[in-house]
């Protein structure tokens, strides 16, 4: 049975935190220090400086507030340097989400805000205190990723996820596929599965408009994709990596594309336009609500988020074997032939159910935390004051 | 006014690359957000710095040259004596290369890659301890004297009134100056260290609250008189107005103050802030 917390605004979340978030990057040190003294909080730093006239400030904005306000973050402290940074929080505020504004000009900067902040995320922690109760597996909603990719990805534990993803799917739970540049070579299978002919037009739409902007700048995508590890791990082309890594998002039909960062409004498949990059697509996908996150890697890929369980899948048993401290399960099995597809599925299934219930996962575990918020302005317009 | 006349001798580091550093700093470097964690946790607890930093995978064309000559900017700088690259294994900006480019340079540098040395745990440790040796090399190394000729002040932006008296007054002393072009905020802080800046002056205008600098030490300038009390706390100093030539002097005093070793305000707070202008967008 899957439990987790029931949100005031009807949101439910898998874990509990008070997230300390700097409105801009002159506050990265102050959220920092205030973690520091309160473990129980956990902070984040980012690079936007919120300057007058920066383009991505709505995107940046969108994805702060829907990260602040995903179900595992019980309340939010945030660190402003002043009333600049009010839009942030209201915008946190508007979507029914408990946030606390400490502004480091009411404190001469960075230190006595620290300590000031460091009281007030106390009594976030002790006002917070909440005990799990049966969750419905239709309130869940996970992220399908892959990161550090290789020639087993999608032989072993992309098909694997998919099917666990059937499963929560069939269950009436929400799955999301991103990584939009690494679909590339598989949208007509995508788009055969929409749920409407318009759903399917959106899909190659969202597929076709990032290969005409990777043209539009005049760069082969292939200096990037795949990476040079995609590449020691056995995948020759982009194409080839993106039929393996569509396959993490099962049989089922699409029911709708998402932006960067935008929650579903139903339940069932959704695609969301993020980029390949690992931190920025899972940032993204906790800001549309994810609470989990399942990730398949071929390499080994350490990382985790802030404040949502990421359950690590390896496709190798080599890899598991050597990296054992940061990977959660082996789909290596369906290659050697010691497990089936089916089996490695209802594995990942069972190790995302009880993630969500309250079992740490690896990255947790190490306390990784990476952040990094995708932008869309490019040219240094968002450094230019 | 100053006994530092335009004579003035510094003390500092000197590097094998010929460069005189300020501050004598083992920097810890992720090549990729991917390695931030682990750099962090190498540095936290110790004397090392480090950087985080969003960058390192996926980047195409010239944002790729762009961004790895950021982080090698970062590491390149005089006031950088021992680097710790620290690289996942399948990134874009491969750490090993990395730390190969910065060797070729002449910097002391050590690598640490997750994947090799199979996990969190071992990077961590391995990375740890050599961490623990380049800082007991670096404090045995001591300073020397230094002619002010060797100095480069960044300035962070070019549209304040306070630029143009401020670089003649620095000239008048014998340092050289450098003037952010274009780019502003930590953006600007992270191309003047790439440029060699031992020392960045932030003027900050209403409402910009000041940045910390991993590699360099920033002096922070309030222009506004808001702005300056509410954050008295994080700037250096004020310089409100029209700035008059003992203004400039005193401002100039500081920044010789901090370059003799007085930790600047982003320094007491250990703010290192790193901010990548980035050329297009990630793959």
């Amino acid at each position: 049975m899957l439990t987790g917390y029931r949100r005031a605004n009807g949101r439910w979340g898998v874990r509990n935190h008070v997230l300390v978030l700097p409105a801009r990057a002159a506050a990265n040190r102050a959220a920092e220090l205030i973690a520091q003294a309160v473990p129980d909080a956990v902070a984040i730093s980012h690079e936007w400086e919120n300057s007058p006239g920066d383009p991505d400030s709505p995107l940046v904005r969108r994805t702060l507030s829907g990260f602040a306000a995903n179900g595992n973050v019980a309340a939010v402290l945030l660190v402003a340097v002043d009333s600049r940074d009010d839009e942030l929080a209201h915008q946190i505020a508007a979507r029914g989400q408990l946030v606390r504004t400490l502004s480091m000009n009411k404190h001469r900067g960075t230190i006595a805000a620290a300590e000031a902040g460091s009281e007030a995320a106390k009594r976030l922690v002790e006002d917070c205190v909440a005990r799990r109760e049966p969750m419905p597996l239709s309130a869940l909603v996970l992220g399908l990723e892959c990161g550090g990719s290789d020639g087993w990805s999608g032989i072993t534990a992309n098909p694997a996820l998919g099917i666990a993803s059937d499963r929560l799917v069939a269950a009436g739970a929400t799955t999301i596929l991103g990584e939009v540049p690494e679909l590339v070579g598989a949208e007509r299978f995508l788009a055969a599965r929409a749920v409407t002919p318009e759903v399917g037009r959106r899909i190659l739409g969202l597929i076709g408009d990032f290969e005409r902007s990777v043209e539009a700048l005049g760069v082969d995508i292939r200096g990037a994709q795949p990476t040079p590890g995609n590449i020691a791990g056995g995948l020759t082309t982009i194409e080839e990596k993106s039929l393996g890594a569509a396959r993490k998002a099962g049989t089922a039909a699409v029911q709708g594309t998402l932006g960067y960062a935008e929650a579903p409004d139903g339940r069932g498949l959704y695609i969301m336009d993020t980029p390949g990059h690992d931190i920025e697509q899972m940032v993204g996908f906790v800001a549309g609500g994810c609470q989990v996150v399942a990730f398949t890697t071929g390499r080994g890929t350490p990382t985790g988020s802030p404040v949502a369980p990421c359950v690590k899948i390896a496709t190798n048993s080599h890899i598991f074997e050597r990296m054992a401290g940061d990977i959660d399960i082996d789909a290596g099995g369906v290659a050697t032939g010691t497990s089936s597809l089916q089996s490695a599925g209802d594995a990942i299934y069972e190790a995302i159910i009880a993630s969500a219930c309250g079992q740490l996962t690896r990255s947790e575990l190490h306390g990784h935390r990476e952040f990094a918020i995708r932008r869309t302005h490019y040219g240094g317009a968002g450094s230019k004051r | 006014m100053s006994a530092l006349a335009p004579t003035v001798r510094l003390r500092g580091y000197e590097r094998p690359s010929g460069a005189v550093g300020i501050r004598n700093h083992v920097l810890v470097l992720p090549s990729v957000v991917c390695s931030t964690r682990v750099a962090r946790a190498i540095a936290e607890g110790s004397e090392a710095r480090w950087i985080t930093h969003q960058h390192g995978c996926l980047h195409v064309g010239d944002d790729l040259r762009h961004t790895e000559d950021a982080l090698m900017g970062a590491a390149l700088n005089p006031n950088v004596g021992a680097v710790v690259v620290v690289g996942l294994g399948c990134e874009t900006v491969e750490g090993g290369r990395l730390a190969r480019r910065l060797a070729e340079r002449q910097q002391v540098v050590d690598f640490v890659g997750i994947q090799a040395a199979g996990g969190t745990e071992a990077a961590l440790s391995a990375g740890r301890a050599i961490a623990r040796d380049r800082l007991a090399e670096l404090a045995a190394t001591s300073r020397t004297g230094f002619g002010i000729g060797r100095l480069c002040v960044g300035l962070d932006r070019a549209d304040d009134a306070l630029v143009e008296p401020l670089v003649r007054e620095l000239t008048r002393r014998g340092a050289a100056v450098r003037v952010a072009s274009e780019l502003r905020g930590g953006a600007a802080h992270a191309q003047l260290v790439r440029h060699g800046a031992q020392v960045i002056v932030s003027l900050c205008a209403a409402n910009e609250a000041p940045l910390g600098c991993a590699s360099s030490p920033v002096v922070a300038v309030a222009r506004d008189a808001e702005t300056f009390e509410g954050l008295a706390d994080d700037f250096d100093l004020a310089v409100l107005g029209s700035p008059v030539t003992r203004d400039v002097e005193l401002l100039v005093d500081r920044v010789l103050d901090v370059c003799l070793g007085t930790p600047t305000a982003s320094e007491r707070r250990g703010a290192a802030d790193f901010v990548l202008d980035r050329l297009a967008v990630t793959m």
